[in-house]
């Protein structure tokens, strides 16, 4: 027998042209600085570009004059090494974030990147290790970072929330803030408030309770958890049977990214469906704080006020989508494009309804008049009997984000126009189990999707209408340009005014992503995650055949 | 015709499943044996696999840790043709060389609950039965569950 030869490890991104560090940018990105982000638009400084949600940009280099002559500056794509979980239903979701000329983003299974944002060259790479066996509703996905005080803030589908050093890409801290036991897990983009990371909960489908936590920024300490389900005794538990543990599997999970009022000192928050999603006998009445927009005293985790969305929902009609806060006048409003169909604006400060319309295109699963008053029309009854309503279960708006330009005073609502089969089907709760309580098939044929311009009143100012339902965020500029991805893998771009298409290129893969934008010494991108995946059965099964990918395109003006 | 847990290996040998080109090209992944990580008195975990001559398997193939945390891993490759293993670990994969005839050792972070892959990543490998699985036992961290009341799992 011959000695054996000894052979050493390494780092896997070793083996690759990855530079290992990226200049020391983010070590000045404070609470002050992201509180005056659109300050310094040539960087995107937080998941929706501002505390405001509005995914605005004042850049206008680009702009509805030139925008034809844009073209990929750089393109970046990663792929697979191994298996991975959810081999089939991966995607690309992730929100750019840009700090002087370095772009951080996260992608799926564990994976984040530090990429100069000029030419796309990989400066770092993390890998979090993601069991093979996790449990997740709609696919392996993370839908971006958080940057502050020299720090990468990330969440793991494994429900870990990881504090990166933003120069090396190393861990420095690591928090486990769910139960994958229970079926939790996460996806949603930290947000960094004061000395705060926030992040919320996934696992809606699996009968968990909801929660919004905050972590100290520096230490990785839990500073406050808040349940999106009171307990028996607490404020809004008569709205649950008082016998029984559905309480305890009541879902209300937030694994969308909160927006933030400096003034109120409060986040905006959406919750998520209930549980079961379709079975509401299990669980009789409104079911609080499930399908409700609530205000977050950000400093105590306190609960301020709520506004329910979906009373008792029977349709998977999630609110856990954008809330985008704005001024009319005196009035400081809230917008926020939910699932059911309906635009509810509120008064933020005190989650007054200021107006409700329907922006979604075909709903039958019930009426809210302006007044906010919920009928339902449609929806799982009788065990084994089948309904059928608009829109399915992926909402006329999936949580991918509207867009608000303060400049033409509209907001940009990717549109779905898909219906689904619903049939109550009772099924037992046992932890980590899907727990839907229906057999669920969403209409693969007569299907769109549209791009929608609302006025705060309501009005429709213009319309574009899609081959497919539109899952994909859309960005707005100070160039009255309108940006938005589609699941064929067209990238188009529209006039903020007049909806006239200007522009299109195809990425060859669906988006399900956010666009960014940002500039570097003087030249504006625009960023766009793309790679087809998630819970496509229930947004457009039509398209689960779709190419998959994983690119991250950088679309520019050709250099002079 | 189905056959039960305890019967499953003597069928897959019969077949000739457990083995390479003989029922099918190569060997049917986590067909191998099963073994156990050892804890050492300051925590971390310990475990061995080795590639077998002609084999293509990692043996074991499934290593079970009783908890998450770090597992120093020592690998053994006694076959005549040259792989790699390509393994998960936080922060980063962890990857080396398995010439013929060679031994390493990597330390890898996991932190389960749960179980992940590891593989030797040229050629077809992967496919011909160069996959293991690590499987991390234990719960999540206390003050990480729900406050709700003990719960029916299946």
């Amino acid at each position: 027998m011959p000695e054996y030869v000894e052979t050493r490890p390494v780092n896997f991104s070793e083996l690759s042209a990855v530079a290992g560090s990226a200049p020391a940018v983010a070590e000045n990105v404070t609470y002050d600085r992201i509180l005056r982000a659109r300050e310094e638009p040539h960087n995107w400084l937080t998941y929706y570009g501002a505390y405001d949600g509005q995914r605005y940009s004042p850049l206008d280099q680009i702009n509805a004059d030139n925008i034809r002559r844009l073209v990929p500056a750089w393109v970046f794509q990663f792929g697979a090494a191994g298996l991975h979980a959810g081999p089939s239903t991966y995607a690309f979701e992730a929100a750019p974030i840009v700090v002087d000329g370095v772009m951080y983003v996260s992608g799926w299974d564990g994976w984040v990147w530090a990429l100069n944002a000029r030419n796309g060259e990989t400066l770092w790479v993390y890998k979090h290790a993601v069991p093979f066996d996790t449990s997740l509703c709609c696919g392996n996905v993370n839908r971006g970072v958080a940057v502050a005080n020299g720090k990468v803030f990330v969440v793991t589908l494994n429900a870990h929330l990881l504090a990166l050093d933003a120069t090396t890409g190393k861990a420095v801290w690591d928090s486990t803030y769910g139960d994958v036991r229970a079926g939790e897990s996460a996806t949603v983009a930290p947000l960094v408030v004061k000395n705060l990371v926030i992040v919320g909960s996934s696992g809606g489908e699996f009968g968990v309770r909801g929660h919004l936590d905050a972590f100290d920024m520096d230490t990785g300490e839990r500073a406050w958890r808040l349940y999106t389900v009171p307990k028996p005794g607490e404020p809004g538990a008569d709205t649950w049977p008082a016998e029984g543990e559905a309480w305890a599997r009541g879902g209300g999970n937030t694994w969308v990214t909160s927006s933030f009022d400096p003034e109120t000192n409060l986040l905006y928050v959406g919750t998520g469906n209930p549980g079961p999603d379709f079975d509401g006998e299990i669980r009789p009445g409104d079911n609080l704080y499930t399908d409700s927009v609530i205000a977050v005293d950000v400093d105590s985790g306190q609960l301020r006020w709520h506004y329910q969305c979906t009373p008792h929902d029977l349709w998977d009609y999630d609110s856990t989508m954008e809330c985008i806060l704005f001024d009319q006048g005196d009035q400081k409003l809230l917008a926020h494009f939910d699932k059911n169909g309906y635009c509810f604006i509120l008064d933020r400060t005190n989650g007054q309804l200021v107006r409700v319309f329907p922006f979604g295109e075909r709903i039958t699963w019930g009426e809210i008049t302006a007044d906010g008053k919920v009928t339902p029309k449609i929806y799982p009854e009788k065990e084994g009997d089948p309904v059928h309503f608009w829109p399915g279960p992926a909402g006329a708006k999936e949580w991918t984000h509207a867009s608000y330009s303060p400049r033409t005073e509209l907001f940009y609502v990717p549109v779905q126009d898909v219906g689904a089969e619903v049939t109550r089907r009772r099924r037992q709760f046992k932890e980590s189990i899907p727990y839907w309580g229906a057999s669920v098939v969403v209409d693969a044929a007569d299907m769109a999707g549209f791009l929608k311009a609302f006025d705060a009143q309501g009005n429709e100012a213009w319309r574009w209408e899609a081959s497919w339902p539109l899952s994909a965020s859309t960005l707005v500029t100070g160039g009255d340009v309108v940006f938005v991805g589609e699941p064929a893998g067209e990238f188009n771009a529209f006039h903020a005014r007049t909806g006239e298409q200007l522009w299109r290129f195809q990425t060859g893969s669906g988006h399900h992503s956010s666009p960014t934008t940002y500039s570097v010494d003087g030249r504006q991108f625009v960023a766009v995650p793309v790679g087809w995946g998630a819970w496509v059965e229930g947004f457009a099964p039509g398209m689960l055949g779709g190419q998959h990918g994983d690119a991250l395109f950088a679309f520019a003006l050709p250099e002079e | 015709m189905t056959s039960a847990a305890d019967e499953r290996s003597v069928a897959l040998s019969e077949l000739g499943l457990d083995k390479q080109n003989k029922a099918s090209l190569g060997r049917l992944l986590a067909t191998g044996n099963l073994a156990y990580a050892e804890e050492g008195p300051d925590g971390r975990m310990r475990g061995r696999v080795r590639i077998p001559p002609d084999e293509l398997a990692w043996d074991p193939s499934i290593l079970v840790m009783p908890h998450g945390g770090d597992l120093e891993l020592e690998i053994i490759n006694d076959d005549t043709n040259t792989h790699c293993a390509h393994l998960p670990s936080n922060g980063d994969n962890k990857w080396m060389w398995l010439p013929v005839y060679s031994r390493g050792e990597v330390t890898l972070n996991l932190d389960g609950p749960g179980y992940y892959w590891f593989s030797s990543n040229i050629g077809n490998d992967e496919g011909r039965g160069l996959i293991g699985a690590l499987v991390v036992l234990g719960d999540a961290p206390e003050e990480a569950r729900l406050d709700r009341p003990e719960q029916p799992r299946p």
